[in-house]
C-alpha cells in the first residue's frame, strides 16, 4: 500500500534529513545585515550555519526559516560559481532543510539532492571530509527506500565506503560506514566501524563535535548485539 | 494508535501530522474537547505494547496488522481506509526469479520477503490464499524491498511479496525483466480503524464512525486527510477470515 505509513510514515521522511555540520576551516562569519555574502566561501558557510541551526532548532517555523535562507543563500553561491563543488553541496544541504520541514515533499527533495551531491563528488570528492560520498551515503540508508523515496542500503554502504576510502580518519566518515553496516545487517562490520570512529574521535581535538562523535559512536556500539 | 509496521518513519515526525488528524476527528465525532490523542509506532511489537495499554482506544493499523492481531487483540473495525492513489483495496503481488517457480510446490525451501511478513497468517491466508506455500517455506518482514528484489533477481531461493505501490513501481527497475509475478491476491482492505478490546462505547463508536465517514465531504478536513496520504473513509467490509491451518 502507498501505506498507512504514506499514509503515516511518508509522513515521516523527514527522518531521512542528515545532521550536517559546517565544513572544517569553513567560518560562519556573521554577514552584514540585509546584505548578501560576498564569497562562494561565506555562502556556503551560510548555509552550514543554517543546516547547524536547524539541527538544534526545535521550533518548525524557525526550522522554516532557516531552510528558506540556506536556499536563497545556495542559490546565489551557484549563481556565482554553478560547478564549484562548495555551491553543489550546499544546494544539497538546503534541500536536506527543505525535505525536514517539508514531509510530504521529501522524496523528491532527497532525489534532487543526492543529485547535486553526486555532482559536488565530481566536481571535489574530497570537499568537507568527503563530505557529497558521506551525505550520500546517510540519505540513501535513512531515506524511505524504493518505491516511496530513494532510499538504497546497498548504494548506501558503497558510499559509505568510499567516504572512508578518501578521509579514513574522519570520525564521521566511519561513524556512516558503521550505520550503513547496521542497515545491512553486518552487525560485526558495524561495531568494528564504531570502535574505529570512536578511536578517531579520540585522537581529535577536544571539542563539541568530538564529544558528540564520541556519544554517537557509544550509542552505535551500545545498540550492537 | 497509529502503527504500520515495514514502513519507514518515526514517531517524531508523524505527531504534527497525526495531531491534526485527531483534531479533525473530534470535532466530527462530537467527542469531548481533549478525549481523543493519536501517537504512532513504526514497529509491530511497540504497536502492540501500546495497543495493550487501557487507554488506547481505537487502532488505525494496516489489513496485515488486523489479520494477525484482531483475535488477540480484540479489534473490532470501524471504518475502511480509502487511500490517496490506492483506493481502500488492494492487491498482493508474489514475484521470484524469472522461470524459476513453477507451481507453489516449488518453491519449498524458500523465503518469503515482505513489508507484511510481521503477519505471516496475513501472507499465507489472505495475500497467497489461491498459492498454497509448502509448510518449509519461511516468512520473514524486511523494510528493504529493493534489497530483497535483487536478491530475487540474482538467483536466491527468495520470492517478493508486494503491495500494490510496490507493484506498479515494478517495471520501473533496470532488473524488471530478471522478475515474474507468480500470482496475485484478491483485493483486499488496504487499512482500516478499529475499536480496541470494546473501550469504546457503542454510541461512541457510532458518532466516531459517522464523523469519519464524512470527513472527506467536511470543510477543513482535507489538509488532515491529504497529509496522511487519506481521501477519507468507508464502512468497512473485510473478507471473511479464514481459520489458522
Amino acid at each position: 500500500m502507498r501505506p498507512l505509513c504514506c499514509a503515516v510514515a511518508a509522513l515521516a521522511v523527514a527522518a531521512c534529513t542528515v545532521p550536517l555540520r559546517p565544513a572544517p576551516g569553513v567560518q560562519a562569519a556573521p554577514p552584514e545585515p540585509n546584505s548578501p555574502p560576498a564569497s562562494v566561501e561565506a555562502l556556503a558557510a551560510a548555509v552550514q550555519t543554517a543546516a547547524a541551526r536547524s539541527d538544534h532548532e526545535s521550533r518548525a517555523e524557525v526550522r522554516g526559516d532557516l531552510a528558506a535562507e540556506a536556499s536563497r543563500d545556495a542559490e546565489a553561491c551557484l549563481a556565482r560559481e554553478p560547478q564549484a563543488a562548495a555551491c553543489l553541496y550546499s544546494r544539497a544541504v538546503a534541500l536536506g532543510l527543505e525535505a525536514r520541514v517539508h514531509p510530504t515533499r521529501a522524496a523528491d527533495l532527497l532525489k534532487t539532492m543526492l543529485d547535486s551531491l553526486a555532482r559536488a563528488a565530481a566536481a571535489d570528492a574530497y570537499y568537507d571530509e568527503a563530505g557529497p560520498a558521506r551525505v550520500q551515503a546517510l540519505v540513501l540508508i535513512r531515506a524511505p527506500g524504493w518505491p516511496l523515496g530513494p532510499g538504497d542500503t546497498e548504494a548506501g554502504l558503497a558510499a559509505a565506503q568510499r567516504a572512508v576510502a578518501l578521509r579514513p580518519d574522519y570520525p564521521p566518515n566511519l561513524l556512516a560506514l558503521a550505520e550503513a553496516c547496521a542497515k545491512t545487517g553486518d552487525e560485526n562490520a558495524a561495531r568494528d566501524n564504531y570502535t574505529r570512529a570512536r578511536d578517531a574521535a579520540l585522537r581529535m581535538p577536544a571539542g563539541a563535535d568530538r564529544e558528540e562523535w564520541l556519544n554517537q559512536a557509544d550509542q552505535g556500539l551500545h545498540r550492537s548485539p | 494508535m497509529f502503527c504500520a509496521p515495514g514502513y519507514p518513519g518515526g514517531a517524531g515526525d508523524a505527531q504534527p501530522l497525526l495531531d491534526q488528524f485527531a483534531s479533525v476527528a473530534l470535532a466530527g465525532s462530537g467527542w469531548p474537547a481533549g478525549s481523543l490523542a493519536a501517537v504512532y509506532d513504526p514497529t509491530e511489537q511497540g504497536g502492540l505494547a501500546k495497543l495493550s495499554s487501557a487507554d488506547a482506544v481505537l487502532a488505525f493499523v494496516p489489513y496485515p496488522f488486523y489479520v494477525e492481531h484482531a483475535s488477540e487483540l480484540h479489534l473490532a473495525p470501524l471504518v475502511q481506509a480509502d487511500m490517496t492513489d490506492i483506493g481502500v483495496q488492494q492487491r498482493w503481488t508474489l514475484v521470484a526469479k524469472a522461470g524459476r517457480v513453477t507451481s507453489p510446490a516449488s518453491m519449498a525451501g524458500y523465503t518469503v520477503l515482505s513489508t507484511a511478513g510481521y503477519a505471516p497468517d496475513f501472507v499465507r491466508r489472505s495475500a497467497l490464499e489461491r498459492w498454497a506455500l509448502p509448510a518449509d517455506v519461511k516468512v520473514e518482514s524486511t523494510g528493504q524491498i529493493l534489497s530483497a528484489l535483487r536478491r530475487a533477481a540474482s538467483g536466491e531461493a527468495v520470492a517478493v511479496l508486494l503491495d500494490q505501490t510496490q507493484a506498479a513501481a515494478l517495471p520501473t527497475l533496470p532488473f524488471a525483466s530478471d522478475l515474474q509475478v507468480l500470482t496475485q491476491s484478491p483485493p483486499l482492505p488496504v487499512a482500516l480503524i478499529a475499536v480496541v478490546d470494546s473501550r469504546v462505547t457503542a454510541a461512541r463508536a457510532r458518532n466516531l464512525q459517522q464523523g469519519l465517514i464524512k470527513m472527506a465531504q467536511t470543510a477543513g478536513s482535507t489538509e488532515a486527510l491529504t497529509a496522511l496520504h487519506l481521501r477519507g473513509f468507508v464502512m468497512p467490509q473485510l473478507p471473511p477470515q479464514k481459520p489458522a491451518q
